[in-house]
């Protein structure tokens, strides 16, 4: 079947494309007509929603979430090269999310699934790198992308010594409150040691941080470097997909990194990536 | 021939969208119909970046149609371009690209699209336009009088493609209809 696939993607230049064409350009476009082209079209085809020409399918059309085609298209949405997913675990996966009792489908509309976007700023003008969190958000009657956490090194630099029980040296006493914690001014005055005061299971906000280093004007962003997407969305599994920009068949978006997981541990996985409080 | 297609477009989504106007999702039959408008749209700037880059193009000529190319895009919308030697994506206004393109520093240059494209689905934004993406694939070849080929490369442009109801008069009735703009344009090298 997955032989039969390839066969007809690389013979659609001949067969011609359903929607008109924008170019009269006749290389060899079996490349282009392979790769998945958009994010867009990765959950269709992952969906089994357009056919191989790229041509949509709606509810009630012949061929809408077929099992058969959709399990062709699993087997490319892969990165081939990958050496991290296993031929085990992708046949797992695709067996499990095609399961024909209740087969999983991803829905751009719902929740478990955000971007990852790696992008340079410059930080009171030195060049850095940033990763912004972003996830589809309901407004009105439309939707929207938002950012939902911000990564940046620095920030976290700041807050090195939270949770350092190990600390003898540098705390408030506990009779402070007796003086009107006029001791506070020799704990501030050591800037880089402020974290040792803070409670020991404060979490710090670096969205917060960045809005306000932005505000300030410390924080420019210069361009987006790599983005890629953390889907949650198919029961005990986590996906990973990335664009592939390379001269084959097996380009575009593709899975680029696939683990069993349960409920539990999705959950944790979301908060290591999203960093959420 | 290409005016008189818009024009039948233009008047079947009139129909369609007096219809059924309270709806507020896209039907496939409306979806496809704008898709049709959208690559119309597509198809002229294909056509205008070809004229644009054509050193045998006039420079008054070049100038009229980068007028023309401008007038398919909603304000401010940018041009986001990266190679494949380069981790940055340089962003430029829309005229600048174009301007940039006319001003390339070859003897001949050559500009073709691929018979392929991919049109997305129409998502609807808060304010109520529908927005989606449009990817093309463009070959450009740039020559020297005494060298031959010097450049190539093949980019694969997305395209944002923006969808507004609007509302006319004509002849004293309200008459609804989908107007099509052009938005942000992200152009990726593509591997060699």
């Amino acid at each position: 079947m997955r032989k039969f696939t390839w066969i007809v993607l690389l013979w659609l230049p001949i067969m011609g494309f359903s929607q008109g064409s924008i170019g009269s350009l006749t290389g060899d476009e079996s490349i282009f007509y392979a790769q998945t082209k958009q994010v867009n079209q990765f959950f269709l085809r992952f969906n089994g929603e357009e056919d191989i020409q790229g041509k949509r399918f709606y509810p009630g059309n012949q061929g809408y979430r077929d099992l058969k085609a959709r399990k062709s298209y699993l087997n490319i949405l892969f990165d081939n090269s990958s050496a991290v997913i296993g031929s085990d675990v992708k046949f797992v996966f695709i067996d499990d999310a095609l399961n024909k009792k209740n087969p999983a489908f991803l829905d751009f509309y719902a929740k478990g699934w955000f971007a990852e976007v790696t992008a340079t700023f410059t930080y009171k003008k030195e060049k850095v790198n940033l990763i912004l969190y972003l996830k589809i958000e309901k407004q009105s009657n439309g939707y929207k992308w938002v950012i939902s956490n911000v990564y940046f090194d620095r920030f976290e630099s700041w807050f090195t010594h939270l949770s350092d029980t190990s600390n003898l040296k540098y705390f408030i006493h506990p009779m402070s409150h007796e003086l009107d914690f006029m001791n506070l001014h020799k704990a501030f005055k050591e800037t880089e040691n402020l974290d040792f005061y803070l409670e020991r299971d404060y979490v710090p906000d670096m969205t917060a941080l960045f809005v306000m280093e932005m505000k300030n004007g410390n924080l420019d962003f210069v361009a987006v470097n790599n983005v890629k997407f953390h889907i949650f969305q198919v029961p005990n599994w986590y996906f990973e997909v990335s664009y592939f920009n390379r001269n084959s068949v097996n380009s575009g978006w593709l899975i680029s990194n696939v683990l069993r997981v349960n409920e539990k541990e999705k959950e944790d996985l979301m908060q290591h990536y999203t960093h959420v409080n | 021939m290409r005016k008189l297609l818009s024009l039948i477009i233009m008047a079947c989504l009139f129909a369609v969208s007096n219809r059924v106007a309270a709806q507020d999702n896209l039907s496939p039959q409306r979806k496809q119909a704008i898709d049709s408008l959208a690559l119309e749209k597509v198809r002229d700037l294909s056509k205008y970046i070809s004229i644009i880059g054509d050193k045998k193009t006039p420079w008054s000529d070049a100038q009229r149609v980068i007028e023309r190319a401008v007038e398919l895009f909603m304000e401010n919308s940018e041009i986001g371009v990266s190679s494949l030697g380069k981790q940055d994506v340089n962003y430029y206004k829309i005229r600048e690209y174009f301007d940039r393109l006319m001003q390339l520093n070859y003897d001949k240059v050559t500009i073709d699209w691929y018979k392929i494209q991919y049109v997305s689905d129409l998502v609807r934004q808060p304010d109520g336009t529908y927005v989606g993406v449009i990817t093309i694939y463009q070959r450009f070849q740039a020559y020297d009088k005494e060298k031959g080929l010097v450049y190539e490369d093949t980019t694969k442009k997305d395209i944002t493609v923006y969808v507004k109801r609007k509302e006319t008069q004509i002849g004293g009735r309200l008459i609804g209809f989908w107007d099509v703009m052009l938005g942000d344009i992200r152009v990726k090298e593509t591997s060699k």
